[in-house]
């Protein structure tokens, strides 16, 4: 009976600490019934996902009480299929604080017809759950659920514009390459999990470090290796790292710039936040009893690949942005070069984790600040983007010239985005970036702090070549169309731009919950 | 006279599954010998999922993955048939814009 009663009061538990998605299901479903009930409301369906977002968010928040330490105390909840932590609730906290914006952005930019807002919300939230699943996963089921979960719907997403041929060819990439990387991903986990005996993280890393301390890999180490890269190939999949970037040009560009948005920021998130759970998770964050000859394989191996993996990502990413004329184009290999970065302090944060854990926790927790930083700014230049598409038919850099003329705040607005992007003082890029190079400085990666600062010069010069072609060429469009700042669209993209800039200056609250979430003492 | 099936013929079956879902990966242009092959390697994940928790395989000791193996192919299976629901609804459209399934038709995005 003991049992029975510690079973209900765990289940209990969980479910409390699994608010957020629970509100996002019930949200779906209200959403689906809401058509049956009221066939004409335009905007009901916006109404409703605002409402779940936000209450989805309410509950995820840092306002309710203190968040336990990922790795350390971190609560199992779901005996141990998920963790609540610092690091799961703060980038729940971002993705629901995303979505709630995105709702708003849909609303405004007007993508799917209110007649298809219920079909793409319904996906959409879908995703949401299934990201928030992989940021607090603890077992590798959960992991590959949720990386499913976020990945089938935004397919269906990419090809939402049914209208469009280049839509059609674009979910057929996306669900081609990702159906082939998850299957690949699937072989590696089932390899793993028959190596160390056990899905679930924490296990795991007790098999290693077992493993790690014998100092004897009895011939497992070639399945390690090779079953460790197959996971890491979904998920280089999910944050388009080079070899696995093809698709997210071309996704970007057949599909609808609102979904481009949507898989730029969150989607990002969620994978470089289930990377760091899977990674530094495996090798018990550091708490674990683990002598240094033993470990020191593994911690080269996961160094080298990730450190090639974000370098190569970044110089391709900011290389192949020159000479596109497409801005959603341009803006996806802009992804990817961030992409490339935001894989910097993971591997930072591996290199430093058996001589002093606490650095690794400030690493992780600059890459939580920039995630942040990364999505008001790049929430910033695809919304420009999108209002500028509906305004002009025409997403070519070149058919913008001159729009500093009827649209002077926009392109103050798109501006101050793009030099964020860059990492120009004093913009919030900057203190993201900053905060990443210190801890590529603290992990002693000096060749990747190079490669980093080389590629933020390189990216200067695509950055700003658009906002020139907006500011000083002479416009080729008669009459050039206007979005003016002083509409509901306007104000929204003043609302994006103001954290661009506050997040520069008064970068500190952020960061310091940025440390909170990842541990590091402040 | 025979020698008992051991865990290794399973996997050597997964790993055959596994490299011949990866070549018709590769080789074949068409979506839907495409999606088969993404069908062949879940299943050779499965395999290995069913060869490390089974208790029959290991009979002088506790299976490696004792329940969680067999469990993870439940989910597999009902994964694969919604990703492979999702997947076709897509070919079909793709079909229904460039009127045919071969994927390198779709070469209107590119730079």
């Amino acid at each position: 009976m003991i049992d029975l009663h510690r079973t209900l009061d765990h289940l209990s538990f969980s479910l409390s600490a699994w608010g957020p998605e629970l509100v996002l299901c019930a949200g779906i479903v209200v959403l689906l019934l809401s058509r049956m009930v009221f066939p004409l409301g335009r905007y009901l369906p916006f109404v409703i996902s605002l409402i779940v977002c936000c209450l989805a968010l309410f509950l995820a928040g840092p306002w309710n009480g203190t968040w336990p330490i990922v790795g350390e105390n971190s609560v199992p909840i779901f005996s141990g299929l998920l963790a609540w932590d610092g690091l799961g609730a703060f980038l729940k906290t971002l993705i629901l604080g995303f979505s709630a914006l995105f709702v708003v952005f849909l609303w405004l930019s007007g993508f799917p017809k209110p007649a298809h807002a219920t079909d793409f919300l319904v996906l959409y939230l879908g995703a949401v759950v299934g990201m928030c699943v992989m940021v607090s996963a603890e077992h590798l089921l959960l992991a590959f659920l949720g990386m499913e979960m976020a990945s089938v719907p935004s397919y269906v997403l990419a090809g939402f514009d049914r209208r469009a041929r280049q839509s059609a060819e674009a979910a057929m990439k996306f669900a081609v390459f990702g159906a082939a990387s998850a299957g690949v991903m699937l072989y590696g986990i089932s390899l793993l999990g028959g190596v160390l005996g056990t899905f679930s993280i924490p296990q795991m890393a007790d098999q290693l470090m077992l493993l790690a301390a014998s100092g004897d890999y009895h011939g497992q180490a070639v399945i390690l290796v090779l079953s460790s890269l197959m996971i890491l190939v979904g998920l280089a999949f999910k944050l388009s790292a080079v070899p696995f970037h093809f698709w997210l040009p071309d996704v970007f560009e057949g599909a609808a710039a609102e979904v481009g948005t949507f898989l730029s920021v969150v989607s990002k998130a969620a994978a470089l936040g289930l990377l760091t759970r899977l990674v530094l998770g495996l090798l018990g964050y550091g708490v674990l009893e683990a002598t240094n000859a033993g470990v020191l394989p593994i911690v080269t191996f996961l160094v080298v690949t990730l450190s090639l993996l974000s370098a190569a990502t970044c110089t391709y990413g900011n290389l192949a942005a020159y000479g596109q004329n497409n801005i959603k184009r341009l803006l996806g290999y802009s992804t990817i070069a961030h992409a490339g970065y935001m894989l910097m302090p993971i591997a930072a944060a591996v290199a430093v984790l058996f001589r002093d854990a606490s650095l690794a926790r400030w690493a992780i927790a600059t890459l939580l600040f920039y995630l942040v930083t990364y999505l008001f700014m790049n929430f910033a230049a695809f919304a420009t983007v999108t209002f500028l598409r509906n305004a002009f038919r025409s997403e070519t850099i070149a058919d913008f010239a001159g729009l500093i003329r009827t649209s002077p705040g926009v392109v103050v607005c798109m501006s101050l985005a793009l030099f964020s992007l860059v990492g120009l003082p004093p913009l919030a890029g900057f203190a993201g970036k900053f905060a990443i190079f210190s801890s590529l400085v603290f992990g002693g990666l000096w060749s990747l702090f190079v490669i980093a600062a080389i590629n933020t010069v390189l990216s200067l010069f695509y950055y700003v070549r658009i906002i020139k072609t907006m500011v000083f060429d002479v416009p080729v469009r008669d009459p050039l169309p206007q979005v003016r700042l002083a509409s509901p669209k306007g104000i929204f993209l003043a609302v994006l731009t103001v954290p661009v800039i506050v997040l520069g200056i008064l970068w500190q609250p952020v960061f310091m919950l940025a440390c909170r979430a990842a541990g590091y003492p402040w | 006279m025979f020698s008992p099936i051991t865990p290794a013929h399973y996997l050597f079956v997964g790993i055959v599954l596994f490299v011949t879902g990866m070549i018709c990966l590769l080789t074949k242009r068409n979506i839907i010998a495409i999606l088969i092959g993404v069908e062949l390697i879940l299943n050779a994940a499965n395999i290995n999922f069913i060869a490390f928790s089974s208790p029959v395989l290991f009979p002088k000791r506790v299976p490696p993955l004792v329940l969680d193996g067999q469990i993870f192919v439940l989910f597999v299976m009902i994964l694969a048939a919604a990703e492979a629901a999702v997947a076709l609804a897509i070919a079909l459209h793709f079909y229904s814009r460039f009127g045919t399934v071969d994927v390198d038709q779709g070469d209107e995005l590119k730079g």
